[in-house]
């Protein structure tokens, strides 16, 4: 295995799943690069239920993805190991990982995604403080489980509210910029919960809703017109506890410009995109620049869209910011195809 | 302390006994002055399923606030207050209080249509300001129209009587919207009337008032379209 026909991908979620199944099938060798013990990236370790806009269980869809590239003599796998040093320059890359082995690559593609954003950094929304508050992961497990049931005690809930925005469009918390999916997997979750729990009625607080593209009816129109999902104007300003155990939402009313305190039995934040936790380090170890909130600066958008500040290092998926599941795979061959293009660059330069 | 700032208040929510003694001491007035608060504390979630029940109703839950209905309402030009797209918020979280300030107002939809032509959503509103003009007429929040109190008397002389008598329907009209019975323009008929003497009809009006006309055999069948029509109507607004 030599450099010239190599190419390092770093992160096994969509995006670096991709991106090696495009390196694979064009020939050249991917060596992937995976801090966990399992493969498939967030959709796989947070267990999201059903993907938008799919609508297909996370674990068959990106199953998927994952057996492709095991079953790829191209392909070579390190799981619980990260990336420790990276040397040499673009055609020639050495890195060294934590498990001692050593790859040299001739360019490198990055699917580091993302963190999801804590909730506990938003302690007046109750999450960590009352059992009933949950995040959009967290519910999306119980919707694996096939029941909706509040964890306190484990009755059905009347009443789900789900807060868009959590640790998205806060200057407060210094996240300035819009998580992008949120909106969409939120009124997909509110269908989920009424199919499971038909006397469950779901209301979506919102700022706005961006259920962007081909999702404004899919996701947005079907969940308020089929599944009676309720929208409510209304950033919430805190969530306590009524002494009959129900949550209470208080907040003001935008449109009937009066506060409100609401009964509710769960309330989930819809959490939004962090750059990933480990993104200074992995500045650091790529030599590679990152963009004014923290996500993996990008090159030059026209031309080298999928490339990093450092030649020969490329990024897709949400390491550059939010992104969505379909359009982390297609950054992910758009990416594999410029480093295996890279390769052949080399080849030519050589001979 | 007077509160001088009572205007800014909606006066249902300023509390004010104009006697009143407390352990012996007088607060008379503005001295026990309270103000119930603002805030919202539930919803209602079935009101809305309510309005849908009644025609043009149905489309309601459909709304998403962009404000097209009231931007291009023929009233609201008229009235800042006439807002359908709010009374539609209010509706679809059944905040039936808040709705029921503008309920001297709601009925004075003219159905121009602008609003149901330029809905992106097809909520069509000006069907749910009738739903609602309904609903409330239905619950005795706003008097009844004088349609529905002639629509009643007509029902009510069908059902009783499986005909109508048109002297019986008018009178009765009047009584129910409280009109005086004797109108200017009866007197003049009756006047023009009695002048040709057309003796026959006379006798026909006369009999009429003795004997009440009713549909042969009609026993028991007003009573069970009655059961029907109140039937129909409870699984219609109440199912």
């Amino acid at each position: 295995m030599s450099a010239q026909d190599t190419v390092l991908v770093v992160g096994a979620g969509p995006a670096g799943l991709s991106a090696a199944a495009t390196i694979a099938s064009m020939g050249k060798k991917a060596v992937i690069v995976e801090k966990e013990d399992i493969l498939g990236g967030a959709p796989i370790i947070s267990g999201y239920a059903k993907l938008v806009p799919s609508g297909e269980w996370a674990k068959d869809a990106i199953g998927r993805m994952v057996s492709r590239v095991e079953g790829d003599g191209n392909v070579a796998i390190h799981k619980s190991t990260k990336v420790t040093t990276v040397e040499g320059e673009a055609g020639n890359f050495t890195a060294t990982l934590s498990n001692g082995n050593k790859v040299e690559a001739g360019s490198i593609v990055l699917g580091t995604g993302f963190t999801h954003f804590d909730s506990i950094n938003k302690p007046e929304w109750g999450f960590g403080t009352y059992e009933d508050v949950l995040t959009t992961t967290q519910m999306e497990q119980m919707v694996g489980t096939g029941q909706i049931t509040c964890p306190s005690d484990g009755r059905v809930p009347e009443r789900v509210a789900i807060l868009l925005c959590v640790g998205s469009r806060d200057r407060q918390i210094g996240r300035e910029w819009c998580s992008k999916i949120c909106c969409t997997v939120s009124t997909n979750l509110a269908m989920e919960i009424k199919e499971i729990s038909p006397s469950t009625d779901v209301f979506i607080y919102y700022m706005d809703i961006r259920t962007f593209g081909l999702y404004e009816d899919k996701f947005y129109w079907k969940s308020q017109e089929e599944y009676k999902t309720k929208f409510v104007k209304a950033r919430i300003a805190e969530v306590t506890k009524s002494p009959d155990g129900r949550l209470l939402v208080k907040g003001e009313d935008t449109l009937v410009k009066r506060p409100i305190v609401i009964p509710m039995d769960i309330v989930v934040h819809a959490i939004g995109m962090d750059p990933n936790a480990l993104n200074s380090e992995i500045a650091k170890t790529f030599g590679i620049g990152l963009e004014k909130h923290g996500f993996i600066d990008r090159a030059e958008q026209y031309t080298n869209s999928q490339g990093t500040t450092r030649k020969g290092i490329y990024v897709c998926g949400a390491a550059t910011g939010p992104e969505d599941i379909d359009t982390s795979i297609a950054q992910g061959q758009s990416a594999g195809s410029r480093a295996v293009a890279d390769l052949f660059g080399q080849q030519k330069v050589a001979s | 302390m007077a509160i001088h700032e009572k205007t800014l208040i909606d006066p249902d929510r300023i509390l004010q006994h104009d006697h009143l003694v407390v352990d012996g001491v007088d607060v008379s007035g503005s001295w026990n002055t309270m103000i119930t608060p603002r805030t919202l504390t539930d919803y209602e979630e079935n009101f809305e399923k309510i309005i849908q029940s009644y025609s043009g109703g149905e489309n309601v839950h459909r709304c998403w606030q962009c404000g097209s209905c009231t931007n291009s309402c023929t009233m609201y030009a008229q009235n800042v207050d006439f807002n359908p797209r709010y009374w539609i918020y209010l509706i679809r979280l059944g905040l039936k209080a808040e709705l029921m300030k503008d309920k001297d107002i709601i009925w004075q939809c003219v159905s121009c249509n602008k609003c149901t032509n330029i809905c992106p959503k097809d909520v069509r509103p000006e069907g749910v300001m009738k739903a609602t003009a309904h609903w409330m007429e239905d619950n005795g929040l706003t008097p009844k129209t004088l349609s529905t109190h002639f629509d009643e008397e007509f029902t009510h002389q069908c059902i009783e009587f499986g005909r109508i008598e048109d002297t019986e329907v008018m009178m009765g009209f009047y009584k129910r919207s409280n009109q005086p019975l004797v109108q200017a323009w009866i007197v003049e008929f009756g006047k023009r009337l009695s002048k040709g003497l057309p003796l026959g009809q006379l006798a026909k009006m006369g009999m009429n008032v003795v004997f009440r006309p009713k549909t042969k055999s009609w026993g028991k069948t007003g009573e069970v379209l009655a059961e029907y029509v109140k039937a129909q109507k409870e699984a219609a607004h109440h199912g």
